[in-house]
């Protein structure tokens, strides 16, 4: 009866939970990361602007808030005011009609403000480069602070490089 | 030879009616104005004579009304209403210089505006019923005629005319039944001789007397269930005169209550006075509820009034009740209390009203969801209407905030009694006044952030200019009033407990502490609201230096955050509707407001709206469910009532033949 014991017994549904996995910090990054991280001093409160993503990437920053990754233990949050917000996480291509509210949205995010472009198209406009909607990418319109490369880039990969802006 | 302050009011108050009605139309504001203010400063000076002597001013004549003769005897009580109605006054007729209401120019305004002013003045000085009711009902009268003035250029005028004239009336009547009650068993009908048999009248004859004298008061004073003309007549009367209403005429239903419960009749039983502060209560919170969820600045600031009344007749009935329960001084401070709020509610009702005015002249509108944003645009006048705002919120240092602590602190200290009427009532008035100061804080946020904060939501408050230096000279008198007093409560406390010794008994020993100080006697708490308001201007300066020195971050102005939106428009700001509509919604049962929701479909498919119209509304409960329904039911009775004259001279003999019998069978 030595193979029923509890431990045998719990540890089959021990083998159910997800594996922890692993988000490192980055590896190297650049200055104008590395300052912007002094300034938020562990906390990074950022408001998510969709100026025209197909969606891939907004599935991947839904999945970074779960249990599972759990970016909020890093003192990243997603707000839903840019008033109260840090910087801006933009996804997608600027759309024609997505240009005019994301330069609102910047001017409305108090100063010294940090922009992140998440995803390929966010940085290359990616398949819908050239197309008839799309005004240009995200660094043609505003000053990009951080590139987080990916088509849809993984939550893991996400939280690396947006740990490196909130420096823990 | 002394010149007789009461006769010379009487006299210039006539002289102004005179002179306003003869001449020319251009001569006639001036002139009726200028009388009213001279009638009001001789006014104010009597009164003021008589606060500082013990002697009483009396002014008789048997030539102005024959048989009972005109007689005027003001004492220290009486003085303390002249006086505060005199200050209403001259700032009233200031502002009337400057005021361009079409129909206050008319030759009948003009005429019955300083007779209005003088009665006023002269009301708590009557010392017979039938001096007290000839000026009572010339008052009346002339506040109807003044109400309504521009009874052609808006319906709703003559709508609130009649309310006002139809509830003034039944007072009037009341009042009469109740003073002749008295005279019958005084055998005379001057109030000395009343008070003098009072306490040995048989005990139905006081209760009945002093509730149709409460009535009759009540209703002038807008009291809850007899306030419902107030929020009509007193939005629709111009400016000036509206500002004389709330601020001065309502006083007088106060002062006519406290001068036959407490000095007539010497006080009265527990229950008496149970009912005058349940009905205060009562008024308080129907009042302030909707006050807080009015949108017409002007109707806000009636239902204000009826707030305030409330919270007078609430002092009142507790100073009643002490008195009552044996307990002297905790009954003055408690009158004290609520005289000096009635005082004090005339300065800055006077202000918000006369200021409120002039956004309506500038704006042609008293709507708050289309003013907004002039506070920029009509700097002084809405400095005036933020400092009587402050100040009817009750806020340091300005003079609400003395006059409701001094309410607060003569319930408190009724708390630890034995007396249970006084341990239940006394916990209830503390709750409600902390209600309508909750209340009157919200309304008046409102009142403030949407009338004269944020952007103009409409085209004539974008282009508002401010008014003419006479109208914001009248407003700002009262404001400047309102700080003074706040500051340094000194100059007027003393000057109110006498004229509360006057009715309570001068030999109660003083329960206040004087100087700088407000506050009761023996360590029981107490304010001092100069130091406060020293205090509150040493913080700014520090805050202002601190900000000065430590260089403050560069200031970035931004388009308010709306979503990203492309255009954002006045149309889209917070509006006062939206403001209340909590209040609303927590009180539904009691204001129980009605919506209408208009949606008219497409002819092709009716799932698709073309239009859709929203309409909300929020009526006075009493006049829907008390008011409607008596009327109703008179007209019902009426209308049955038409059938028994139907033209026949047998039907008609034979009704005459019935009065007859019955008439000699009921005196046989």
């Amino acid at each position: 009866m030595m193979f029923l014991s509890i431990e045998r017994i719990t540890g089959i549904f021990k083998d159910f939970r997800p594996k922890s996995i692993s988000v490192p910090f980055p590896s190297e990054v650049t200055p104008g990361v590395q300052e912007a991280s002094r300034r938020n001093r562990g906390s990074l409160q950022l408001r998510h602007l969709d100026a025209g993503s197909c969606n891939g990437c907004e599935m991947e920053i839904a999945s970074m808030t779960s249990p599972i990754y759990d970016v909020e233990r890093f003192g990243i949050k997603l707000e839903a005011s840019p008033r109260h917000c840090d910087g801006l996480l933009v996804t997608g291509p600027v759309t024609r009609n997505m240009s005019g509210p994301l330069l609102k949205t910047y001017e409305a995010v108090p100063q010294p403000r940090v922009v992140v472009a998440l995803g390929d198209c966010a940085l290359d406009c990616g398949v819908f480069k050239g197309a008839y909607g799309v005004e240009g990418t995200l660094g043609d319109i505003l000053p990009v602070d951080l590139e987080i490369p990916g088509c849809p880039p993984e939550p893991a990969s996400i939280i690396t490089a947006l740990r490196g802006l909130v420096g823990r | 030879m002394k010149i007789n302050l009461l006769a010379l009011t009487s006299i210039l108050g006539m002289a102004g009616a005179i002179a306003g009605a003869i001449t020319t139309q251009k001569l006639r504001k001036w002139l009726s104005s200028l009388f009213g203010i001279a009638t009001c400063v001789s006014g104010l000076v009597a009164a003021i004579e008589v606060l500082h002597s013990n002697h009483p001013m009396i002014f008789q004549s048997n030539k102005i009304l024959v048989l009972s003769g005109y007689s005027l005897q003001l004492d220290r009580f009486g003085a303390l209403f002249v006086a505060s109605g005199a200050v209403v006054g001259i700032a009233s007729m200031i502002f009337r210089l400057g005021y361009s209401g079409h129909g206050l120019a008319s030759r009948t305004a003009s005429f019955v505006l300083p007779l209005f002013v003088m009665t006023l003045l002269l009301v708590p000085a009557a010392t017979n019923v039938t001096t007290f009711l000839f000026l009572w009902e010339i008052m009346a009268i002339a506040s109807l005629l003044l109400v309504l003035v521009d009874h052609r250029k808006r319906p709703e005028v003559s709508n609130a005319g009649q309310w006002y004239g139809v509830m003034t009336h039944l007072g009037a009547a009341s009042i009469l039944i109740g003073f002749v009650l008295l005279a019958i068993y005084a055998k005379s009908q001057s109030f000395a001789s009343m008070e003098a048999t009072a306490h040995h009248l048989p005990s139905w004859v006081r209760t009945s007397s002093f509730f149709l004298l409460l009535i009759g008061f009540g209703s002038k004073a807008g009291l809850v269930p007899l306030h419902v003309w107030l929020p009509k007549a007193h939005p629709e009367a111009p400016g000036p005169v509206s500002a004389l209403m709330s601020a001065a005429m309502v006083n007088l239903g106060l002062y006519g209550v406290v001068r036959v419960g407490l000095g007539i009749l010497g006080g009265g039983p527990t229950w008496w006075w149970l009912t005058v502060m349940a009905l205060g209560a009562l008024s308080a919170m129907f009042g302030s509820l909707h006050s807080a969820t009015s949108t017409d600045l002007k109707r806000l600031l009636a239902y204000s009034t009826t707030d305030n009344i409330g919270l007078m007749f609430l002092g009142v009935g507790a100073a009643g009740l002490f008195q009552s329960t044996g307990h002297q001084s905790l009954a003055l401070i408690a009158l004290v209390a609520a005289l000096l709020h009635m005082a004090f509610h005339a300065l800055f009702k006077g202000s918000l009203f006369l200021s409120a005015s002039s956004l309506q002249q500038a704006t042609g509108s008293r709507d708050l969801d289309s003013l907004g944003g002039l506070l920029s645009k009509m700097p002084v006048t809405g400095t005036i209407f933020l400092i009587g705002s402050l100040s009817i919120a009750a806020l340091p240092p300005l003079c609400g905030f003395v006059s409701e602590w001094l309410l607060l602190q003569s319930m408190l200290h009724g708390l630890p009694s034995s007396n249970p009427s006084l341990a239940i009532a006394m916990p209830v008035g503390v709750g409600v006044l902390a209600l309508t100061g909750g209340l009157t804080a919200l309304t008046f946020v409102k009142a403030v952030g949407i009338g004269i904060l944020g952007q103009a939501r409409s085209k004539p408050a974008n282009d508002a200019h401010e008014v003419r230096p006479t109208m914001w000279v009248g407003a700002g008198l009262l404001s400047a009033m309102c700080f003074l007093f706040g500051v340094a409560p000194f100059l007027v406390i003393p000057s109110v407990i006498n004229s509360s010794k006057e009715l309570i008994g001068t030999n109660v020993a003083n329960p206040l502490v004087g100087g700088w100080q407000v506050g009761l006697l023996g360590n029981q708490g107490a304010i001092e609201p100069g130091l406060l308001a020293f205090l509150i201007v040493v913080f700014v300066a520090i805050i202002g230096g601190l900000r000065k020195l430590i260089q403050a971050p560069s200031v970035r102005r931004a388009e308010a955050w709306g979503c990203g939106r492309e255009t954002q428009t006045s149309r889209m700001e917070y509006t006062a509707t939206s403001f209340g509509e909590p209040v609303v919604r927590v009180f539904e049962d009691v204001l129980s407001p009605s919506h209408n929701l208009d949606a008219s479909q497409l002819s092709e498919s009716r799932y698709y709206v073309e239009a859709a119209h929203f309409h909300t509304s929020l009526d006075d409960a009493f006049e829907r469910r008390l008011y409607r329904q008596a009327a109703a039911g008179l007209r019902w009775w009426g209308s049955n009532a038409r059938r028994l004259p139907n033209g026949s001279i047998h039907r008609y003999l034979m009704f005459g033949m019935v009065a007859l019998v019955v008439v000699l069978v009921a005196l046989g």
